[in-house]
């Protein structure tokens, strides 16, 4: 072949994605939430890399029709995170609605919202949670949300 | 008859050396061994063991758990020997000398022998079946009998039909079904019977209702429906406003603020101050639970940046709270809260002014913005107990059917508890202590608008969140409909809770613009 003739044999090291970090960073931010999970299993960096909010900010919103309100992301942060946004609620609710081919069509940015804020005020203990309860129910959000996942008839 | 061959009939192919020229060949295809020449007999002997069957229910138990099956391929043998046993249950199964297939029965293996007893059980299920639809239908019937003979006062007869019931109950699979259900409205006969008045179900602890209220919320999209449709309503009245006051009716735990509180901080404009005052029962060992919850749920407004001031209003009972405890400031949207409590001021005590004109003026005078109203739809308020006993019976077997969707434990056996004492107080309680006086929205609409109030539409947006809500809920029975600008959240149809909006109409002619702070009690 052509290129091999004049062509200089290059030394040394080969192109490492991990010595691209941002390239790294690029790539990842735009997986699907399970492949960025087994991304986290590749290596320590990448571990390290996916453990970063932001990653996860991006998968948060990329499929809602419509953007997502403004000033969002304090509130997210504050009430947790959007990686335990998108694995506690985001992932179930898409999950749920893909089963009934509603996952683009329906905005369910705010109720998932709201199911996650009143998951991090059963966090706080606010749920009743001390009253006595066994630890299995003191999250009203996910059991709604385990609910979704265990009982739900398949179309 | 003589004796069969033992060979298999059960395969196709093979074994058919054996076979007598006489067995009809249709039913051996079938798997049956029947001679041709006795074809009629036989088909008469299975029309007599199946009425035998149908009319003697009680020994069929016993042929259920009989060790000894008859081989059915050999079909009129079998009808014989079950025509004996069900004939003369005490016949003893293990004498063979009227049974000589059993012999052969007992050398054959494989598909065949499991054939025979899958029929057999099949049968015995199938009448046993039949046996509870039955015993479900007579209960039901006994119960709407046992009502009445309570409506006229026939306690002796009461007692007794509430013993036969009971035996009747053994019958039934009371896991679940019409059992279940004709379970608690037993229960709550015979304590009605028993204890009337010391009948109320369950104590009276605080402690214990806020636990099993939990779990219902838990359990079923009831309350997560009221919650979620009450705070759009709230929402949307509050638009435009920087100082907003919500007055919840039962603050309970507080489960409906958090995603109140998380709409305000992310709604265009930035949040406004919220206030919240929480009315709420005493806690008997002296912990201020109110304020405990206004703590937390203090906490998560500060993480979101919301504004938030939290005041508790302790009274056992609605009636008893007088509008200055709530401090309604004049340039704040005020909004009022009352999830499943109106109801609780229906009791018409005929020395008193009525608690419900009493609550309902001062509520008026705060002159709310939105006040968001979710009642059960039933009608358990009717003066007759056989009308009530009927309706609560037609509601709560609804309401338990849909329960059965849920499958985690234990919040569905508590939220069941919760039910429960619904019951027991729509049923054994009178007077004062029955609390539950539960009416249809078409009656709340009519009380509403004779006391100065008009209806707000509750719009689309909650209509969509609600059947969302349900989308993300599993259990496909659901249903959310919209009546007249109000929402119902039922199972199969049949409405079970009642979302509306109400704001007070001015009422004087010469209308103020803005009424002023001073609240006349």
């Amino acid at each position: 072949m052509e290129d091999n003739r004049g062509k200089k044999k290059l030394p040394g090291p080969k192109f490492c994605i991990n010595d691209h970090v941002d390239i790294l960073v690029e790539i990842l931010k735009r997986l699907d939430g399970d492949t960025l999970a087994v991304a986290a299993c590749v290596c320590q960096l990448w571990h390290s890399i996916t453990r970063h909010d932001s990653l996860w900010e991006n998968l948060c919103f990329r499929h809602v029709p419509s953007p997502p309100p403004s000033g969002i992301k304090p509130v997210v942060l504050a009430l947790g995170g959007y990686k335990r946004l998108y694995m506690l609620c985001l992932r179930p609710v898409l999950n749920r609605l893909s089963r009934f081919g509603l996952r683009d069509r329906v905005d369910h940015v705010q109720l998932t919202l709201s199911l996650f804020c009143v998951d991090c005020y059963e966090r706080l203990g606010g749920g009743g949670g001390k009253l006595g309860e066994s630890s299995a129910s003191s999250s009203s959000s996910s059991l709604i949300l385990q609910q979704i996942f265990v009982l739900g008839p398949i179309q | 008859m003589g004796p069969f061959d033992g060979g298999s009939s059960s395969s196709s192919s093979g074994s058919c050396a054996g076979k007598s020229p006489e067995i009809d060949g249709l039913l051996a295809g079938a798997g049956y061994k029947v001679r041709s020449s006795e074809l009629s007999q036989v088909a008469q002997r299975l029309e007599r063991l199946e009425n035998v069957m149908v009319n003697a229910s009680n020994e069929i138990s016993q042929v259920a758990s009989d060790v000894v099956h008859y081989n059915p391929s050999d079909l009129a043998n079998w009808v014989d020997s079950m025509l004996a046993e069900l004939t003369h249950p005490q016949y003893p199964p293990s004498d063979l000398q009227n049974f000589p297939h059993h012999d052969s029965w007992t050398d054959q293996i494989g598909n065949q022998q499991n054939q025979n007893l899958n029929h057999n059980q099949q049968l015995t299920m199938v009448s046993t079946m039949m046996d509870e639809e039955d015993s479900g239908i007579r209960l039901v019937h006994m119960l709407m009998s046992c009502a009445e003979l309570m409506q006229r006062g026939d306690f002796s007869l009461v007692a007794s039909m509430i013993q036969e019931m009971q035996v009747l109950l053994i019958r039934v699979n009371t896991r679940c079904g019409i059992g279940k259900v004709a379970g608690y409205f037993i229960d709550a006969l015979s304590r009605r019977l028993f204890s009337p008045s010391s009948a109320v179900c369950g104590s009276d602890s605080a402690l214990e209702n806020e636990i099993l209220y939990h779990n219902f919320y838990e359990a079923c999209p009831y309350l997560k429906f009221a919650h979620f449709t009450a705070n759009q309503a709230i929402l949307e009245a509050f638009n435009g406003y920087d100082f907003v006051h919500v007055i919840d009716f039962n603050l309970m735990h507080g489960l409906q603020w958090p995603a109140l509180i998380q709409a305000l901080a992310l709604r265009p404009g930035g949040p406004p101050l919220l206030r919240l005052t929480g009315i709420g029962p005493p806690s008997p060992d002296g912990r201020d639970t109110l304020r405990e919850i206004g703590l937390r749920l203090a906490e998560l407004a500060r993480s979101v940046n919301v504004r938030f001031v939290f005041r508790g209003v302790v009274a056992s009972r609605l009636e008893d709270v007088k509008p200055w405890m709530l401090q309604v400031h004049s340039k704040e949207a005020v909004a009022i809260n009352s999830i499943m409590q109106l109801h609780k001021l229906l009791y018409m005590d005929p020395g008193r002014a009525s608690a419900m004109d009493t609550v309902l003026s001062w509520i008026r005078s705060l002159n709310p913005r939105i006040i968001t109203v979710v009642e059960q739809e039933a009608d358990h308020n009717q003066p007759e107990f056989l009308d009530r006993f009927t309706e609560a019976l037609y509601y709560y077997s609804t309401m338990f059917d849909s329960l059965e969707a849920c499958g985690l434990q234990p919040e569905k056996s508590l939220a069941e508890i919760y039910i429960q004492r619904e019951i027991c107080n729509v049923l054994c309680c009178e007077g004062s202590s029955r609390v539950e006086r539960h009416e249809p929205l078409i009656k709340w609409r009519t009380r509403l608008s004779e006391s100065g109030f008009k209806p707000v539409h509750l719009g689309s947006n909650a209509f969509k969140q609600a059947s969302m809500l349900l989308t993300l809920f599993s259990a496909e029975g659901y249903c959310v409909e919209e009546k007249e600008g109000c929402l119902t959240l039922g199972w199969h149809s049949r409405p079970l809770i009642a979302a509306s909006a109400w704001q007070a109409v001015p009422d004087e002619p010469t209308r103020k613009r803005d009424r002023e702070g001073d609240l006349s009690i």
